[in-house]
């Protein structure tokens, strides 16, 4: 009986999957590879990115007159799928350009694979400076951690006056220490003081209790506490350093950006200053009006700047196929190399000669509950 | 250890035994022989997509191999894996990273001293990894194998958290959360990949067959017994752990050269896990199933992928389900582990002993036809009381070292499957 049962299984799972590998296959259209993580622990960031590209698409289906597909494949928050990932859509898939990852560790390795295809890769919100270094098909369309590190230096020194501040960072993400250390670098120098960093003190992905930290930024008589770390351990850290009875401003990084940040925190977040892509409230241009009008309507909720660089990503391949007028991936590189003033959501991008975009940071302030938009920082 | 000793007394004809034991020796040569003449060939047809993937499945052998001589074998229930393969990785990527490479990525601190001046070729690279992970093996061994357990388990599992931490804060070596990245990529390759794999089998293989791998086997049966008999604890789970622990830091080089970027994320306990998964679905104690079950794992993984893609079969339109292939695949572990409970292979070895009956049987049989003498009728008797002592073999061909229990479930099913002499 039970050979008879594995029999069935195997010979039914042998079926399915032949029959679904048959079924995959697919006629003419352009295709674009989009790598994300779908699941995982960087699941929701990689969720947000995907409608935001779903939503251009939808806006935007075809280029050249043809149809564009997107073919969607999950790297699971891992590195080693990411590049499997991208392997499969350069081989398998032949797709003519890659847009992902979400995460910066998964797009250095998925842009390793692309760089050796020559297929050209933009990545949505890896900020990281290692992912372009040195890589000629590799773009992205966020800015970097240095530019965002001198962003929030300057913000703090120049509009809020400040000459002594704290650094509470989350020492397991390389996000988290490289805008702690270009904001560092900035600070020091523009108060020209080495001392001006008066305590930089660490944490680690899931640590819960940030009191020894805290007290040791209150003792440093510090003016601001500075967390570039991701908006789950922003709201606690806020919570708790009230709870000490401190009420030293906080600034932050894009990753604060999430309606997360105010659900946790409540009261205590209320103030925290960030420098972002965009901002919902106040779009920068038409583009942006129209984009968070859509996105209300399919999604029926605020997009955050993840969402928004999905969908200036995918506008802005679409755009270097248009420009490069084929589908060519060598065309549609020089095409992407050559962005100048592309208008997204998030507002005006320039490719650099490191394949970086040069664009604007917005910088938010928590007020009553939701992101106020403050001003807009240019390059 | 039944199947072992019987294996020792049945075939106590010192002229059967060498003969035996030099067909053996022919077999493995010949299969591996074909094994590089397909390997050349799928270097030079594949493309990187499938190499990528037949790479992995090299190194999980590798890795499940090693956890398997741990676990399996001596019963050391051990989850720093992922700690060694850390430590392997990042030896080897200081070692083979270009100067040019070390120069710009070290961004928050420069790469210190020796690593900014070492450098080596892949091979050596490779081996000094596996060196260091088995150094370090050595020092977390020497207070952690006086545990038993579940407390050697959270022990060593403590030791992979620890390295984790630690390359996250020694930006000035492991560039910390940035990670390392351009890694030469010479593990994109089968024959280093699958060169690696069948030297960490035969290494293990021996080690397991020899009279070390007697002792491994006892300690696993029972520690106190073991002890009694003679065998020195310590000493032997050490070889062991530290063995297990190379072949670890070997894996984790390749893993590095393969993605060309690691960073302390990448060796999380999820690593170690699925490592785990593909030893115990193989089977505790067996290479074989960890072999097998490592290269079904990664093909499987990336076969399932189409489920999650969308797709249509007559009216059942399934939409584009990110995740999906993990739920199907969970579906075919949890088969498996109801239908196999002790793992697919249940501590069963392939082996080349049903080839040589047969052959043996077939000369045997030309012989007679051809009415053939004397010197021929030794090898008739001696095939049939062999076929007389089969049958009272459940494993048929296949050897077996484990002796846990002779519950039927996974076993009786297994030994079905096991090619029979006759």
């Amino acid at each position: 009986m039970r050979r008879l049962i594995q029999a069935v299984l195997g010979v039914t799972l042998l079926i399915l999957l032949t029959s679904l590998t048959a079924l995959a296959q697919s006629a003419e259209p352009i295709k674009i590879g989009v790598y994300e993580p779908m699941t995982g622990a960087m699941a929701a960031g990689g969720q947000m990115t995907w409608e935001g590209i779903a939503l251009a698409h939808e806006m935007q289906p075809t280029v050249l007159g043809r149809p564009i597909k997107l073919i969607l494949v999950d790297n699971k928050s891992d590195k080693v799928e990411s590049a499997n990932a991208v392997a499969r859509l350069v081989e398998q898939e032949k797709v003519v350009a890659i847009i992902g990852s979400y995460g910066s560790s998964n797009s250095i390795a998925g842009g390793d694979v692309a760089e050796k295809a020559g297929i050209p890769m933009v990545t949505d919100s890896a900020t990281n400076p290692l992912v372009t270094q040195g890589k000629k098909f590799v773009f992205r369309a966020c800015f970097i951690d240095p530019f965002q590190g001198e962003v929030m230096a300057k913000y703090a020194f120049h509009n809020l006056k400040l000459t002594k501040v704290a650094i509470l960072k989350d020492v397991a993400q390389d996000y988290s220490v490289g805008l702690a250390n270009y904001f560092k670098k900035t600070f020091t120098k523009l108060t020209g003081d080495p001392k001006s960093v008066v305590a930089e003190v660490a944490y680690q992905t899931g640590d819960q209790d940030f009191t020894a930290q805290l007290t040791q930024v209150i003792s440093s008589k510090a003016e601001a506490l500075f967390v570039p770390g991701y908006f789950g351990d922003a709201a606690l850290i806020a919570k708790q350093l009230r709870q000490l009875g401190s009420k030293i401003p906080i600034l932050g990084g894009d990753a604060l950006d999430a309606p997360e940040l105010m659900s946790i925190g409540g009261k205590a977040v209320e103030g925290v200053t960030i420098s972002s892509f965009y901002s919902a409230e106040a779009p920068a241009n038409e583009v942006a009006r129209k984009f968070v009008a859509a996105y209300k309507s399919k999604y029926g909720k605020t997009p955050n700047a993840n969402a928004a660089l999905g969908f200036d990503t995918y506008n802005m391949v679409v755009d270097a196929i248009r420009r490069a007028g084929s589908t060519d991936p060598k065309a549609i590189r020089d095409a992407l190399a050559t962005t100048k003033g592309f208008i997204g959501v998030t507002g005006s991008i320039t490719i650099d000669e490191n394949g970086d975009a040069t664009k604007d940071a917005v910088i938010l302030r928590v007020e009553n509950g939701v992101f106020r938009y403050v001003t807009t920082i240019h390059p | 250890m039944a199947g072992a000793i019987e294996h020792v007394f049945l075939y106590r004809d010192p002229s059967v035994v060498a003969r035996r034991a030099r067909l053996r020796l022919a077999c493995n040569l010949v299969s591996l022989a074909l094994a590089a003449v397909v390997v050349h060939w799928l270097q030079h047809n594949l493309g990187d997509y499938p190499l990528r993937i037949l790479n992995l499945a090299a190194i999980n052998v590798i890795l499940a191999v090693s956890l398997n001589l741990i676990y399996g074998f001596t019963g050391m229930f051990s989850l720093g894996h992922a700690g060694f393969m850390a430590v392997g990785a990042y030896v080897a990527a200081l070692l083979t990273l270009p100067q040019a490479t070390k120069d710009v990525i070290f961004l928050m601190a420069p790469l210190a001293w020796p690593f900014n001046v070492l450098s080596a070729p892949p091979i050596v690279a490779v081996v000094a990894g596996g060196i260091v992970a088995g150094l370090a093996a050595f020092l977390i061994g020497l207070p952690v194998l006086r545990l038993r357990g579940d407390y050697l388990g959270i022990a060593t599992l403590g030791f992979a958290e620890i390295i984790r931490v630690v390359a996250n804060n020694i930006p000035s070596i492991t560039n910390g959360a940035l990670g390392l990245k351009g890694i030469p990529n010479f593990a994109n390759n089968l024959w280093w990949t699958w060169g690696w794999a069948a030297f960490t089998v035969w290494f293990i293989a021996r080690l397991v067959g020899s009279v070390h791998g007697k002792a491994l086997l006892a300690i696993r049966e029972d520690e106190v017994a073991a002890e009694i008999m003679g065998v020195r604890l310590t000493y032997h789970k050490m070889i062991s752990f530290v063995t297990g622990a190379v072949f670890a830091g070997i894996g984790g080089a390749l893993l590095g050269s393969l993605i060309t970027t690691i960073d302390p994320k990448t060796f999380g306990f999820m690593l170690t896990f699925n490592i785990l998964i593909i030893v115990v679905a193989g089977g505790l104690g067996s290479i074989t199933g960890s072999v097998i079950t490592a290269l079904l794992y990664t093909v499987l993984l990336e076969a399932l992928r189409p489920i999650e893609a969308g797709w249509r079969l007559g009216p059942l339109a399934v939409p584009e389900i990110p995740g999906l292939r993990m739920v199907v695949f969970s579906l075919v572990l949890l088969v498996i582990i109801l239908f196999y409970q002790r793992g697919l292979f249940g501590g069963r070895e392939f082996s080349w002993d049903w080839l040589i009956r047969k052959l043996e049987r077939a000369a045997a049989g030309t012989a007679a036809t051809a009415g053939a003498v004397e010197r021929r009728t030794g090898a008739t008797a001696d095939a049939g009381a062999e076929s007389e002592a089969q049958a009272t073999r459940p494993g048929g061909g296949w050897s077996s070292t484990a002796g846990r229990g002779t519950e039927t479930g996974g076993r009786g099913g297994a030994s079905k499957r096991a090619p029979k002499g006759t």
